[in-house]
């Protein structure tokens, strides 16, 4: 069948007790498990085993990003379509990560690791899975986010991933930035129904820009920028802002190791297929009231600072 | 080849037949006051379509003698599939009429049409015209359109509810067959399905496309659209009441059921119409688990915020 989630990030953190209590206090994750190497986190909305994975490293940025495919062969498909298009394919066993099951870890032409993956150990939904008591408990500790929403990942050309995405694994282009020369800059990418679970950025190879984290409301973006305040976590010096591209209220800031985290909420809907809908484009000069629909600039900070 | 999403990929429109001469009380509803966009007219229908959407209708109205819900339109990824889902649904023990593109709807591919166990009709095709977004499609402000804002201004439409005699057989039906999943559902005392959300997609405001009620065959129960968040269907509901616009009983309120927020009212036909934002998140995998509900705790499923069950609340509404 297809790749139907952008299921986890796999994050590379400097300091273990500080990442857990960032993305726990401050974020409003659940931890699931952790050992003194690394801790899985999952969103109070979300039924899989995590949607966050930090490992300790003596760097940040990205290890590979986890997506799910809904049939078990679709692993054996993915692997030799990839490694028919020149891309290096290694076969992840059952354990080497907690929570799932055994897939295929592809390097992508922007040097980006992405593991295709069938099986989620199950953990529920924070109110449980039977008469579930809807909302976010008075008890809770943290930002009120549901679910990892999407990624940004950045790289030197995104061309030729984007190409490998939409052709081969079946990912739509929703909206996208071009120079004057027609050559991409950024590219959204959808592989359900969102307006993007991937989305790739100008930056150095096999860098990591951001991971967004949705939440039900606005309401809820701007308490998540009370917390955020409240716990001195460092922000965009714009504060909430709107996208442009998408149309949706966000808010960036920063993990302990400087992984860049969004909080996010929108309604965009995507076609699910590809190139039936043509995609958005907006060009340079359109570029910073997409990213920054009040602001209408983009701070030079915003692309220089990956991880 | 596999690694391509097939079947259903979105819900497309919901077709009603209307009593309403030159359909200028619906009209006047829909376009003028709910706020959709005026995609086409021909000399029997209106084609209407959310602002959010480039495709050209989520909502066709036609004049009939009677009220009815015709159709519910579905989009598959090509011919292949049409071809596909005619074989299953055959096999089903199900006819399926297939049409011409164009037919009956302006603006479609050849479609097949069949009824389902609950007595509704869908109408699945692979191609439909589109208007193109109208915030167009280069560096758009995606912002509600000047001459919608004020109105209701749905962004998409979200899901259709039906009622069934026998749900448990309508929901085995769209999950074996049409391939739908199910993100949460209703059981009795003795375990029978009383109602099922189903879904396709997964999206923010995701978890179901089509929601089954227990009750008659071949209803509507309502339809539902998509909206950002609360705080836009809380000031949807201020115009809407201003606007002499029937509001259900229960008014704004959470859905522990689906988890949406949401917003149910009334055309001038009687529909129940709802706005919604939230909703379940889940995604189209074999291993995806739904929320159960015992029928005891109808009341905290339907209106988290209401201290009763708002006793017409599941009758249909066409």
């Amino acid at each position: 069948m297809a790749i139907s989630r952008f299921s986890y990030a796999n994050l590379r953190v400097m300091d273990l007790p500080k990442a857990v209590k960032h993305y726990t206090e401050t974020v409003g994750l659940r931890l699931v498990e952790s050992d003194d190497q690394r801790a899985y986190f999952q969103a109070d909305e979300c039924q899989d085993h995590h949607c966050l994975i930090v490992s300790l490293s003596d760097r940040a940025g990205i290890d590979h990003v986890g997506f799910k495919v809904n049939d078990p062969s679709d692993l054996v498909e993915a692997a030799e379509a990839a490694a028919a298009h020149g891309l290096a394919v290694r076969d992840v066993p059952l354990g080497e990560i907690a929570g799932q099951g055994p897939g295929v870890m592809i390097t992508l032409p922007s040097e980006h690791n992405m593991l295709l993956f069938y099986h989620a150990d199950k953990i529920g939904y924070a109110g449980g899975m039977h008469n579930p008591t809807p909302g976010v408990s008075k008890n809770k500790i943290g930002a009120k986010v549901t679910h990892l929403d999407h990624t940004l990942l950045s790289c030197e050309n995104a061309q030729p991933t984007v190409d490998f995405l939409t052709k081969v694994f079946d990912f739509s282009l929703t909206e996208k930035v071009v120079d004057p020369g027609g050559n991409l800059i950024a590219a959204f990418l959808t592989c359900t129904n969102t307006m993007h679970d991937l989305a790739l950025g100008p930056g150095p190879n096999g860098t990591f820009h951001h991971m967004a984290f949705g939440m039900h409301s606005r309401g809820e973006v701007l308490e998540g920028v009370d917390i955020l305040k409240e716990d001195e976590v460092p922000t965009l010096e714009y504060g909430v802002s709107r996208h442009g591209i998408a149309g949706v209220t966000t808010i960036y800031f920063h993990d302990p190791s400087g992984n860049r985290n969004e909080f996010y909420n929108g309604a965009y809907q995507a076609a699910g297929k590809p190139d039936l809908v043509p995609p958005i484009v907006w060009d340079v000069e359109n570029f910073p009231r997409g990213a920054f629909y009040y602001e209408n600039q983009i701070p030079e900070t915003f692309f220089d600072e990956v991880t | 080849m596999g690694l391509k999403h097939r079947g259903i990929l979105r819900i497309a429109y919901v077709r009603l037949g209307l009593n309403d001469i030159r359909l200028t009380q619906s009209l006047n509803f829909y376009r003028d006051r709910f706020g959709m966009l005026e995609s086409m007219r021909d000399s029997e229908r209106a084609y209407l379509r959310c602002w959010h959407e480039t495709f050209q209708y989520n909502l066709v109205l036609e004049q009939t003698a009677e009220n009815q819900l015709i159709e519910i339109g579905f989009h598959v990824r090509d011919e292949e599939d049409l071809d596909h889902l005619t074989n299953k649904i055959e096999v089903a023990g199900i006819q399926v009429e297939q049409s011409a593109a164009n037919e009956p709807l302006n603006g479609m591919g050849r479609s097949i049409s069949f009824t389902i166990p609950g007595g509704q009709r869908l109408r699945l095709f692979a191609d439909m015209a589109q208007s193109g977004y109208v915030t167009g499609f280069e560096s758009p402000d995606w912002v509600t359109p000047r001459e919608l804002r004020g109105t209701a201004a749905p962004m998409f439409l979200n899901h259709v509810g039906l009622t069934s005699a026998d749900p448990g057989a309508t929901i085995d039906f769209l999950s074996d067959v049409l391939g739908f999943g199910l993100s949460e559902k209703i059981v009795s005392e003795d375990g029978k399905r009383l109602s099922g959300l189903m879904f396709r997609m997964c999206r923010d405001v995701g978890g179901q496309e089509l929601a089954i009620f227990p009750g008659e065959d071949g209803h509507l129960h309502h339809i539902a659209f998509t909206k950002e968040d609360p705080n836009d269907i809380l000031v949807i509901g201020q115009y809407l009441r201003e606007d002499g616009i029937n509001i259900d009983s229960y008014g704004p309120t959470k859905q522990s059921y689906g988890n949406t927020f949401s917003l149910h009212f009334f055309d001038n036909f009687g529909i129940r119409l709802e706005l919604c934002c939230g909703g379940r998140n889940i995604d189209a995998h074999p291993e995806s688990e739904p929320v159960i509900w015992d029928e005891s705790e109808l009341s905290k499923a339907l209106s988290y915020y209401d201290a009763d069950v708002n006793p017409g609340f599941l009758d249909h509404s066409l």
